[in-house]
């Protein structure tokens, strides 16, 4: 029982890295992104990859992970943030699919379909993480971490500079803000701290393969951004808690597997409706005043 | 009268739209320290020629030329970066920021806006956010805003919103001022808050350049006047001269 | 040689697909500025209201299709008045009406594969699937049927658009929502009809695809998805735009396929895709957007 409170705890924390992240894009930018699985899969894939090829550690598997997701971000970021807002979801969306499309067909990188297994164990200080316990201990370490930069960020000018984008762009260009450059790095900083999580990820499990990251998988962590409220940094935390109770509830109702999957989507679908009609602003954001 | 040299200059600058002339071989010059009114009917182009020097709308040919430097073809964050501000008609403040972040947003915060220094420079961030704040208190009482600088910019009420775009750009140490319709909207008691402080902005070594509906309350205003009609500049002269002209009334009011 | 030509009119059939599919997407969001990837779902609905017309309902297939058609336009028209409308009335902001739009697209989906199960389901489609082999080129009849379906599309909305007096109405408020407020159209209506053209001209695409190899409840999301991006390199508010964008997507994947391996159809178009707006953002027809309020 215990290391099964354990297990969620880690995914708990994982799922916070990712969420918080993509909340500084959703809710603080007002960027929407459908990408974040990809940007999941890709930090652990990179990390995998590096560790498995080179032998490099957890460290700089976290370091290689952080950079290769902050230069896919950018990548599709430059060409398309310059315009209308709109253009990033079908961008985001695009890169999602042809991510996806690269861990199941370049086989000799990838492996495909097969994934990849026996990902070590990471080393901190000298100790070997090997038991759900210590991985508690180094993901909520993590997730912290990751808490505290983007509060860093929200908190700063830059932060001002990125809610003043989000509110009005124009009136933040007429006083001198590149708004460009500013969507083009929180893209790229989302990007990089989701794809720690995929390696935090991919050392915990020590085996991924490409059904870890599709779709499906993005749209759920935007399930727990915006459950959680996209208006407070802490939102996705409580919608992490609250969205990965629920396959495990749903495992005591003795559902089929093949009816289980389609409805856990419905479930996260119906949720996001069901909150932009009655809580927009999640579970931790301030009622909006109704406006005419 | 001054005859200092102009520190703007808008020269043949022309701007259509499909096959409208929104602004045709518009030409004029912008005095320093002094408030020049653009004036004229509805449609004349007024707002587009805002658009045009701070890189809104970018121009079809021209020139302008702030302090020597060409602004055709720049952004308008890099217009904004060369010491030139503008206010919006529809006033465009960010309504769910407070009073006090409005204002800091014009203020200068390059350490803290830049990602690397925020967390490399902690110190430095620190310093310069104090010195910011300081500094838009400072603009907030120039404005008789203090009181009201943690409120939600969105709960003032109407002409101290127009206060409030004109400290914002007050705050951001720009030497030109783009003042869009300052009085539009605002009743006799209001209007005796901002007039004056168009006058004191002057005083604090400013140039503005403004955009203003109301004939009488341009003599007020306005030093300088520069009429146009049909994105074309019609006359320009002392603000007393243009408004007496029965030739550009009959323009204003007429058809 | 052989190859590219047989690439070059697969290509033209698939981007006949896309094309219904942008003109379709193109059509609501550049009247609404909703982006409605909830037109996936009602693609993968269109054809199971087919399948289900033939395979249930026992209908001659004409006429399967046919209330197929009239049931996705009814589904888009009430996707809009049920949610869309109601969360505007509620202020709500246009990333809530995506981020529910694509809360229906997955609820609807999951809802088909849970009814249909996610296996292709197939009709009955007689003579249509006979072969037709011009030269090298192997095609069916139901191919031919999909690029005249396609031109057929485009100029009957064309021609709506451009005649009739609903039609103007739309080109009015997708041109400008204030002025046509001004001049007395009701937008709620106009949305509400664009919806039910829109999910309309697009239906067939979903149906002719399930003609060919099976209905799934999952395809839409592709297909959607294409459908955007051929809008945007089209140009935004642009019909020829759609259809053009839609073509060169098809025939893009297609020969694409000549040389790289099939799994990377969609890099490529997503590829191409960001190139593109890099160099050209406001597609091939688009229109200069004009911040209406500075």
């Amino acid at each position: 029982m215990a290391a099964y409170v354990a297990h969620y705890l880690v995914m708990v924390g994982i799922y916070t890295i990712l969420a918080v992240s993509l909340n500084l894009l959703v809710g603080y930018a007002g960027i929407f992104s459908l990408a974040h699985a990809a940007v999941y899969g890709i930090g652990a894939y990179a990390s995998a990859l590096v560790a498995l090829k080179l032998g490099l550690g957890f460290w700089g598997g976290l370091l290689v992970a952080a950079v290769v997701g902050a230069c896919a971000a950018a990548l599709v970021g430059i060409p398309s943030l310059r315009v209308a807002g709109d253009y990033y979801i079908v961008a985001s969306f695009g890169l999602q699919v042809v991510i996806l499309t690269v861990f199941m067909n370049w086989t000799d990188l990838t492996n495909g379909h097969a994934g990849l297994a026996g990902i070590p164990r990471p080393r901190v200080f000298g100790l070997v993480i090997d038991n759900p316990f210590k991985y508690v201990v180094l993901s909520l370490a993590l997730a912290a971490l990751t808490y505290a930069v983007c509060r860093r960020l929200t908190g700063s000018a830059f932060g001002r500079t990125l809610r003043a984008v989000r509110e009005d762009e124009i009136a933040a260009q007429a006083l001198g803000k590149n708004v460009v450059l500013v969507k083009i790095v929180i893209t790229t900083i989302s990007s990089a701290l989701g794809a720690l999580g995929g390696s935090l990820y991919a050392h915990y499990i020590t085996y991924i393969n490409p059904s870890s990251f599709t779709l499906e998988e993005s749209i759920f962590i935007v399930s727990l951004v915006i459950l959680g409220g996209t208006e407070r940094l802490a939102g996705p935390v409580v919608g992490a808690f609250i969205l990965l109770a629920v396959p495990e509830a749903l495992k005591f109702l003795a559902i089929p597997d093949t009816v289980a999957a389609p409805m856990r989507q419905i479930l996260y679908g119906g949720l996001l409706i069901l909150f932009m009609f009655v809580r927009p602003e999640g579970i931790l954001g301030r009622a909006r005043a109704r406006s005419a | 009268m001054a005859v200092a040299a102009p520190i703007m200059t808008i020269e043949k600058v022309s701007k259509a739209f499909g096959g409208i002339h929104a602004v045709e071989e518009c030409s004029f010059d912008v005095p320093p320290g002094l408030i020049t009114g653009l004036i004229g009917p509805n449609g004349a182009g007024k707002t587009t020629v805002f658009n045009l020097i701070t890189g809104f709308l970018r121009a079809d040919g021209g020139s302008i030329r702030y302090k020597g430097e060409e602004l055709l073809g720049l952004a308008p964050h890099q217009v904004e970066a060369r010491g030139v501000v503008r206010t919006f008609q529809h006033l465009r403040l960010w309504a769910k920021m407070t009073v006090l972040e409005n204002v800091l947003l014009g203020c200068r915060t390059p350490v803290g806006e830049n990602v690397l220094t925020l967390f490399l420079r902690p110190g430095r961030v620190g310093a310069e956010e104090a010195a910011a704040r300081e500094r838009a208190m400072e603009v907030l009482r120039f404005f008789a805003l203090a009181g009201r600088a943690h409120e939600l910019a969105e709960d003032l009420a109407y002409p101290e919103q127009k206060l409030l775009s004109m400290a914002r750009i007050f705050a951001t140490d720009a030497e030109i001022l783009l003042l869009d319709e300052p009085t539009s909207g605002l009743d006799t008691d209001s209007l005796q808050k901002i007039v004056p402080m168009v006058r004191r902005l002057v005083e604090h070594g400013k140039t503005v350049l403004l955009i203003e509906h109301n004939m009488e309350l341009i003599s007020q205003l306005s030093d300088e006047v520069v009429f146009l009609h049909q994105g074309r500049v019609m006359a320009r002269g002392r603000a007393e001269q243009i408004t007496r002209d029965p030739a550009l009334t009959e323009i204003y009011f007429g058809v | 040689m052989d190859l590219v030509l047989q690439l070059l009119a697969t290509g033209l059939v698939v981007g006949s697909l896309y094309a219904l599919c942008a003109l379709g997407w193109g059509l609501i969001y550049g009247t609404t500025l909703h982006f409605h990837v909830a037109h996936g779902a009602v693609f993968a609905l269109a054809a199971y209201y087919a399948y289900v017309g033939q395979k249930l309902l026992h209908l001659p297939l004409l006429a399967a299709v046919a209330a197929a058609v009239l049931a996705a336009a009814a589904t888009g028209l009430l996707i809009d008045l049920l949610v869309y409308q109601q969360l505007e009335k509620r202020g709500a902001f246009r990333t809530s009406i995506f981020i529910s739009s694509l809360g229906l697209l997955i609820v609807l989906e999951n809802v088909l594969a849970i009814v249909f199960t996610p296996d292709p389901m197939r009709m009955d489609i007689g003579a249509l699937g006979t072969a037709v082999i011009i030269g090298p080129v192997f095609l069916t009849y139901l191919h031919i049927l999909t690029v005249v379906l396609a031109a057929a599309g485009y100029g009957l909305l064309a021609a709506f658009l451009k005649w009739s007096r609903w039609g103007q109405a739309i080109r009015a408020v997708s041109s400008s929502p204030e002025m046509a407020r001004t001049v007395g159209i009701n937008l709620g209506k106009v949305h509400l009809l664009t919806y039910a053209i829109g999910s309309a001209i697009s239906a067939p695409a979903g149906i002719l695809v399930a003609m060919d190899v099976g209905a799934e409840p999952f395809r839409g999301t592709r297909f959607v998805l294409l459908a955007s991006v051929g809008v945007i390199m089209g140009g935004i508010g642009s019909i020829p735009g759609a259809m053009l964008g839609g073509v060169f997507l098809g025939l893009l994947e297609n020969l694409g396929i000549w040389k790289l391996p099939s799994e990377w159809q969609s890099a490529i178009s997503f590829g191409v895709f960001l190139v593109f707006i890099l160099v050209r953002p406001r597609g091939f027809f688009g229109r200069t957007i004009h911040s209406a309020e500075i």
